[in-house]
């Protein structure tokens, strides 16, 4: 008696009967592994019954909706910006977590000394190997995503794009703007040289200015009412973790939103 | 009591039904669906309804429109959209690498609490902001409170930012309609030059000692530049809306010409 149990339906016979590629035969193994562990079939099942209920189908294209096919339509450049941005976005998504790996937030006294923060800007702009590259892209791929966001935002106003029903759209855009000098922001604070610190004072000085909460809002943002290191640990983790979450959610957010309303068009 | 010889598959005697039921065997007062629609009440009951007639209204819209939607041989996905989205990421990629190789970033010297330097600017994207915060000149002095300002200037200065970005956020609940160009809404269209205008002088003002002209010149510049291109501008978008609307409408004129 073999401990092997037997294969209740027979699926390596029903595979032999057919004559499989050994590609095919590769797939089907996979997919019946898959299936036994994670129910798979009742997914395509559910997938299958939206289809037919919803009469789910990818959107169409600009080209196949408005008729452009042979057309060369000279204002697409400007429909382009908003992924536009968010390429620039990935882009300093990216080069911004190599440049995190030799940057540290460390350090913060104000004296005239340089920091470990300043240290490792240093570092990385002059004996990192293209060090001064990736701090190059970073910059320039964040300074070309605000402008394109900031086109961007012309752009939808200037068609119209924001009125029923994409207002929701456009506040989130409103605040993704915001998020996106926050980023911008935060950012400038974390090399800590003169520049810094004292855009960093004004930023103190702007919360400490709002009437009823203006403690609390320094206090939260700035770790307090003078410079310390606990400022540059704030900014940092605002930079680093807290913005990139909210701002990646908010961008999916958004193009969903304008996957399932489409784009407005002038007529 | 189910005989459970049964393969699944075949139960005696009930199919398979839509609404969920038929697995388990009933008891005599389970609700169908329907019944659970009809008995329920208040808030549940309204979305109910609400719903039905959504649905009515959006198969009727479905019943009167022409429109067909056929399976369209037009620019397809793959490969042409995907190679021409690939070319335009890869140029503007490009121009990255190439601005950052040709520009690299600037670093001061270090952070001194002692030293407060000649410039202090934030990036050009927060210029805006930065300039907001010098409108202490326009905080009023109000009599009634004895020639005393409301607030500090500072904190006018985070008003304004705050009413110029909430502005922004409520444009579409003042702006309806179906416009869809700058001719077809002329007076928005020069609220929006107005801003673009707006945000570039008081940037400009940000920036101490960037032009050579009187400050009390400049500040006032900066107010009234805005104001100067928002009524260029509605000039001229009224002025070419007749010849637009004329296009846009020409089939139109030619079936029912204007008397």
């Amino acid at each position: 008696m073999s401990l092997e149990k037997k294969d209740e339906y027979d699926r390596r016979g029903w595979m032999e009967t057919k004559e499989l590629s050994p590609v095919e035969k590769g797939y089907l193994m996979t997919l019946m592994w898959l299936d036994k562990r994670l129910r798979v079939v009742d997914y395509l099942e559910l997938l299958e019954d939206l289809y037919y209920k919803v009469n789910m189908q990818m959107p169409k294209s600009h080209t196949e909706q408005y008729n452009l096919d042979n057309k060369f339509w000279y204002w697409y450049p400007l429909y382009a910006l908003g992924s536009f941005s968010t390429i620039a976005y990935v882009v300093a998504a990216i080069s911004g977590a190599l440049l995190g790996f030799y940057y540290s937030p460390a350090a913060a006294a104000a004296s005239g000394d340089p920091t470990v923060a300043y240290e490792s800007i240093a570092f990385i702009m002059t004996d990192l190997n293209f060090g001064y590259m990736l701090r190059s892209i970073h910059r320039w791929s964040a300074q070309v995503m605000v402008a394109a966001v900031f086109l961007h935002m012309l752009r939808v106003y200037f068609t119209g794009a924001y009125k029923e029903p994409r207002e929701l759209n456009w506040i989130i855009g409103i605040v993704l703007i915001s998020l996106t000098m926050v980023f911008g922001y935060s950012g400038y604070l974390l090399p800590w040289d003169q520049l810094a610190f004292w855009a960093g004072q004004i930023g103190v000085e702007m919360s400490l200015s709002i009437p009823l909460a203006g403690e609390w809002v320094a206090q939260l943002l700035f770790g307090g009412f003078t410079l310390t290191q606990a400022t540059l640990q704030r900014m940092y983790i605002l930079h680093v973790f807290f913005l990139p979450f909210i701002t990646t959610a908010l961008i999916a957010v958004h193009i969903g939103i304008v996957w399932m309303q489409g784009i407005a068009e002038p007529h | 009591m189910s005989d459970s010889d049964d393969a699944p598959d075949e139960p005696e005697g009930r199919g398979v039904r839509a609404d969920g039921t038929g697995i388990v065997p009933p008891d005599d007062e389970t609700p169908t669906w329907r019944e659970r629609k009809e008995r329920s009440q208040g808030l549940a009951r309204l979305t109910y309804e609400y719903f039905e007639r959504a649905r009515r209204e959006d198969q009727d819209l479905r019943m009167e429109s022409d429109y067909v939607e056929r399976d369209v041989l037009a620019f397809p996905a793959w490969p042409h959209e995907m190679i021409r989205n690939l070319a335009l990421t890869s140029f503007f990629v490009g121009m990255i690498i190439f601005l950052s190789a040709t520009l690299p970033p600037h670093i001061g010297p270090p952070a001194d609490s002692s030293t407060t330097p000649a410039i202090i600017l934030p990036d050009w994207y927060l210029y805006w902001s930065f300039g907001l915060l010098k409108l202490g000149p326009l905080n009023p002095e109000l009599s009634l409170l004895g020639g005393q300002k409301l607030m500090a200037d500072r904190t006018y200065g985070v008003l304004a930012n705050l009413v110029v970005v909430g502005f922004i956020a409520i444009v579409p609940f003042l702006n309806k309609g179906s416009a869809r160009r700058p001719v077809e809404q002329p007076f928005w269209a020069s609220v929006g030059v107005f801003g673009v205008i707006f945000a570039f002088t008081i940037s400009v003002l940000s920036v101490k000692n960037l032009v050579p002209i009187d400050p009390d010149m400049l500040f006032t510049l900066t107010f009234l530049l805005p104001f100067v291109g928002g009524f260029i501008t509605y000039g001229v978008l009224k002025s070419m809306r007749e010849g637009y609307m004329f296009e846009l409408n020409r089939r139109y004129y030619r079936l029912r010409p204007p008397k």
